[in-house]
């Protein structure tokens, strides 16, 4: 027992030609459960791949499982995203592919998913029911997988690591996308295996975000090195970024071309006998800032499908887009030329073979990949919008090749490129880190001095941006409450909701 | 009913053989609008008219399906795809009367049952839409003469040509008209607007005519596309097993390796795919396909005859009438193979793994695309017809075999394209038998450069890289490419 679970020496990971860690040292004993931050791109990820051995680099990680144990002798990564696949292998689904009813059934449910890892791992199935009922996934055993949302995938994966119950047990993001009472049954579902035995490395850059009361150790990766913190109030505080001034070509006023953005009147959605949208009444007029809040699986991403033309049931349902009664002949590219939008799942299946610079000058023609040429004019201020966000020196690189946090910049980069109406701004600071959270949310305040028109969907407790002004809540694919942001009281139990 | 192609004379049956225009982007410039406002009733709804359906509805045309009155009743597969993406169903007798144009996306052996029930009830004037040409080709179906006939065929499967659209771009597709039934001459414009209604102007659309469609259609699938990909793998499988290879290596190795291998001949050709071949690898994968296209050759040139004379789908068409007897044999024995029953092995095949030990299945590709390519142009097909049927479509049959092997690619091909592939496979695999005798485990199972020298002679690699390179298939191949290069990889490793 003498041995550390985990020591790293002299590790050094280099890509193309920057070096990303230098030299690093860690050693994890038997008993200890770390944090590990860092700004985004510091290589929080590339150091737990390596750990759980899914990427080479230079120099010595040992590790030493306790024999004694019975826990599987194990490293195991949980992504801050997750690809699954379809029974024959092929991860190739696309945007919103979930809102289509197709009956070819070769996309495993929750269910036959989890048993063939149970089977898989030798697991006992009495536990996964308490799992799954912690994250109120019970209701959605039959689903197939190609239906759950991001933040559903993510309490899957989740489910299965603890039920896995590895020797060490390393997640990337834990709490992306999970509302605060998930949040919560996982921080409590975390401290319950480490009494087993499990030793946890969660990597998370939010400092005011609550940990397991398990986790003991503090860390973060600062310029290529390891540093060990005494307690989580030593993270270190991210310069501000400085604002610079807007494109002169994003202070011209929207052109509107109706009063009425949106209007929903009496929407249902449902799926076979599953209904996710009842009754939605519910009026966006131009200029108005919308806050749209609810638990996961309330919806919300169905209703801005809606909005989007993405969604195939619009066409039964009584909806107005942009003074436009749906389904009247317009086609899906004459409703989004209005709309700049940017969600976990649009990141999720963006082409990554895309360079940064193309990338954001899709977002003129709404497309995934850029198929034109762009006129002089427009490709002179994608330059200037790039220059704006600091992206210069990445123009040419591919998207994929960067941070999460970075892509994440791009991609809201590629929601305003075009100056549109309507900004659908679904929980736009995913991933990114403090200083790019509150740099981001200055940034839309700004933005929306023009007189856009804004719909954010955020959890309560992140960082909103100020100029909000109305709200609306879904629970259960029903409206609970909808108003102005002062007038809505936020009660305990809203706070626990969401 | 007699075969259409058979009753022209020589100068007409070139004439349409010859039909091969690469459209202009600008050729699409008034958008759908030559269908707007039009009804658009589908026949069918599986994965291409599902689909299809989805798309022209997001591009503002008005799409509704019908079926026959048993899978409404019965409230099918082909219902619940409708009716749950909220789209109209009716019967024949409650739409057919009132449509502008309709679509028929059902599997071609139905097509005459399908078309001979609708077309009385289609309204004067109307248009009647084919995805592919073998009922008016090959069965010679007689169209009333006012109505329009054309076609438009996405070369991809229906989920591709969804996926593609919703992101803005689109697939390949290959229009035409019937020049036996354009009364009114709106036969192009129309095709041309629904192309666009499926995002199929983007990526490149080739016109074409019925008779250039399915005498290529017919060559490429049971040749290279489906016929050589699986005679190879059963061979190259059958190999390993008798030298000793492990079973479930052999199996991930014959299973993934096309569709690795194929991945690059998509990318950039013939060239790109055997580029991926260390030097020593490559002059011994061209030597080695240069003997293959030399054996088959001939098998080749048997089965383009028998496709331009009609007697492949009179046979064809006799099995049919037969209860399916002979494809119903061949599919049973294809279930039953050694490479079918050994599951792929858990053991990791890197990416150039599948190049440097499968070096085989690089000289198969090559020589079937060759083959298939030259002895199509031979016939009096233009080489840009002749591309789409062979190396373009290579990639995507091999990615059924990557999913769940052959029985499965054979699910998924067209009844035609299977009842081919078993046609050439039982011919070819005793042609290729004193062959397959003198192929050992560094050609497949093995590195093939493993213990050797990797030097080469100059002259002999600028020669092997020249003869690859000037092949017509990689002149017309590259400009085709560059209208589709937007397009995603499918993978499955």
């Amino acid at each position: 027992m003498s041995e550390p679970l985990v020591h790293i020496q002299n590790l050094t990971l280099q890509y193309q030609s920057k070096v990303v860690l230098k030299d690093l040292n860690w050693v994890i004993n038997h008993g200890e459960n770390w944090l590990l931050s860092g700004a985004s791109g510091s290589g929080k990820t590339s150091l737990a791949k390596i750990i759980a051995g899914l990427q080479p680099s230079i120099g010595t990680v040992k590790i030493n499982f306790n024999t004694q144990s019975n826990l599987p002798a194990k490293a195991l990564y949980v992504e801050s995203w997750y690809q699954f696949k379809n029974v024959e292998g092929v991860a190739n689904f696309y945007y919103q592919q979930r809102y289509t009813s197709q009956q070819t059934k070769d996309i495993l449910t929750v269910n036959a998913e989890l048993m063939a890892y149970g089977k898989e791992n030798n697991l006992d199935f009495s536990e996964v029911e308490i799992l799954l009922n912690a994250f109120g996934f019970s209701a959605l055993k039959n689903s197939q997988l190609i239906e759950l949302s991001s933040g559903e995938h993510k309490k899957l994966q989740l489910v299965k690591a603890l039920w896995l119950k590895p020797h060490l047990l390393i997640i990337d993001q834990p709490y992306t996308g999970l509302d605060a009472a998930s949040r919560q049954n996982l921080n409590n579902l975390l401290d319950e295996v480490t009494k087993f035995g499990v030793q946890l490395i969660l990597i998370c850059s939010d400092a005011q975000i609550e940990l397991p009361k398990s986790i003991n150790h503090f860390a973060e990766i600062k310029e290529t090195q390891f540093v060990e913190l005494n307690s989580r109030q030593m993270m270190s505080v991210l310069p501000e970024r400085p604002m610079r001034e807007l494109p002169n070509f994003l202070k011209i006023p929207p052109p509107y071309s109706s009063d009425t953005i949106v209007k929903m009147i009496d929407i249902n959605i449902s799926y076979g006998e599953k209904q996710v949208l009842k009754n939605i009444n519910w009026h966006v007029k131009a200029g108005e800032k919308w806050l749209l809040q609810g638990p996961n699986g309330s919806g919300k991403s169905t209703l801005l499908s809606l909005i989007n033309g993405d969604h195939p049931q619009s066409y039964a349902n009584t909806l107005y887009l942009f003074g436009n009664k749906r389904g009247s002949g317009e086609s899906i590219w004459d409703i989004k030329q209005h709309i700049g939008l940017i969600s976990p799942e649009f990141h999720w299946y963006f082409d990554a073979s895309s360079t940064v610079w193309q990338s954001i000058a899709s977002g003129l023609y709404d497309t995934v990949g850029l198929f034109q040429t762009l006129p002089y004019s427009k490709s002179a201020q994608v330059d200037e919008l790039i220059e704006f966000f600091g992206l210069t020196e990445n123009k040419n690189e591919l998207l994929s090749t960067l941070p999460l946090g970075k892509q994440r910049l791009v991609l809201l980069a590629r929601t305003i490129i075009k100056n549109p109406e309507l900004l659908i701004l679904d929980e736009p600071c995913q991933g990114l880190d403090q200083s790019q959270t509150t740099y981001f949310n200055h940034l839309v305040d700004e933005l929306c001095s023009n007189g856009v028109t804004l719909i954010y969907v955020g959890h309560f407790e992140s960082a909103l941006p100020e100029c909000l002004e109305k709200r609306i809540v879904l629970e259960n694919g029903e409206i609970k409450s909808v108003g102005t942001l002062l007038e809505s009281c936020i009660t305990e139990e809203e706070i626990l909701i969401n | 009913m007699a075969n259409y192609f058979n009753t022209l004379p020589l100068r007409e049956k070139l004439n349409q053989l010859g039909v091969c225009d690469f459209m202009d982007s600008s050729e699409f410039l008034d958008g759908v609008s030559a269908v707007k406002g039009k009804k658009l009733v589908i026949v069918g709804c599986g994965a291409q008219g599902l689909n299809q359906g989805l798309n022209l509805r997001d591009s503002g045309l008005d799409v509704s399906y019908t079926l026959r009155k048993e899978a409404i009743e019965n409230k099918r597969d082909s219902w619940k795809n409708a009716t749950e993406n909220n789209f109209a169903v009716g019967t024949y007798e409650e739409l057919i009367p009132n449509a502008d144009v309709v679509v028929n996306l059902t599997p071609d052996k139905q097509h005459t049952s399908v078309v001979t029930s609708i077309m009385p009830l289609m309204k004067e004037g109307a248009t009647l839409m084919y995805s592919h040409g073998f009922n008016i080709v090959e069965e010679g179906m007689q169209i009333r003469k006012d109505l329009t006939v054309i076609m438009v065929a996405p070369k991809c499967p229906g989920s591709e040509v969804r996926a593609e659209y919703v992101r803005g771009f689109g697939v390949p597709t290959l229009i035409a008209v019937h020049p036996e039934n354009d009364p009114q001459g709106k036969g192009l414009a129309q095709a041309k607007a629904y192309c666009v209604g499926t995002g199929g102007h983007k990526a490149g659309v080739l016109k074409s005519s019925f008779v250039a469609e399915v005498k290529s259609d017919l060559m490429g699938e049971q040749t290279i596309l489906c016929g050589l990909l699986q005679t190879g793998s059963i061979l190259s499988f059958d190999k390993m097993i008798e030298k000793g290879i492990d079973a479930g290596y052999a199996s991930k190795l014959v299973q993934y390796g096309v569709e690795v291998i194929t991945e690059a001949l998509k990318q950039g050709g013939i060239t790109a795919m055997m580029d991926r071949l260390n030097n020593i690898a490559k002059i011994k994968a061209f030597e080695v396909s240069e003997e293959l296209k030399t054996i088959m050759r001939p098998l080749f040139q048997k089965h383009q005859d028998d496709i331009m004379s009609g007697e492949f789908s009179r046979i064809m068409m006799e099995d049919w009438a037969n209860g399916d007897k002979n494809l119903l044999a061949w599919r049973a024995e294809t279930g039953e193979t050694a490479f079918e029953k050994t599951p792929a092995g858990d053991v990791k095949i890197g990416d150039q793994e599948y190049f440097d030990n499968y070096t085989l299945m690089v000289a198969f590709v090559r020589a079937g695309v060759e083959l298939a390519f030259e002895t199509m142009v031979d016939a009096g097909i233009k080489p840009e017809s002749a591309y789409y049927e062979s190396l373009h479509e290579t990639p995507l049959i091999a990615n059924t075999i990557a999913r769940k092997k052959l029985f499965e690619m054979n699910r998924v091909i067209s009844d035609t394209a299977e009842y081919g592939c078993y046609l050439f496979d039982q011919a070819c695999k005793p042609l290729l038998s004193d062959f397959m005798k003198k192929v050992d485990t560094d050609l497949v199972g093995k590195n093939f450069n493993e213990g050797k020298d990797g030097a080469v002679d100059n002259r002999a690699l600028i020669a092997v890289n020249d003869a690859l390179r000037s092949h017509q298939v990689e002149v017309v191949g590259a400009e085709l490419r560059k209208a589709m290069t937007a397009m995603k990889s499918i993978k499955t490793v």
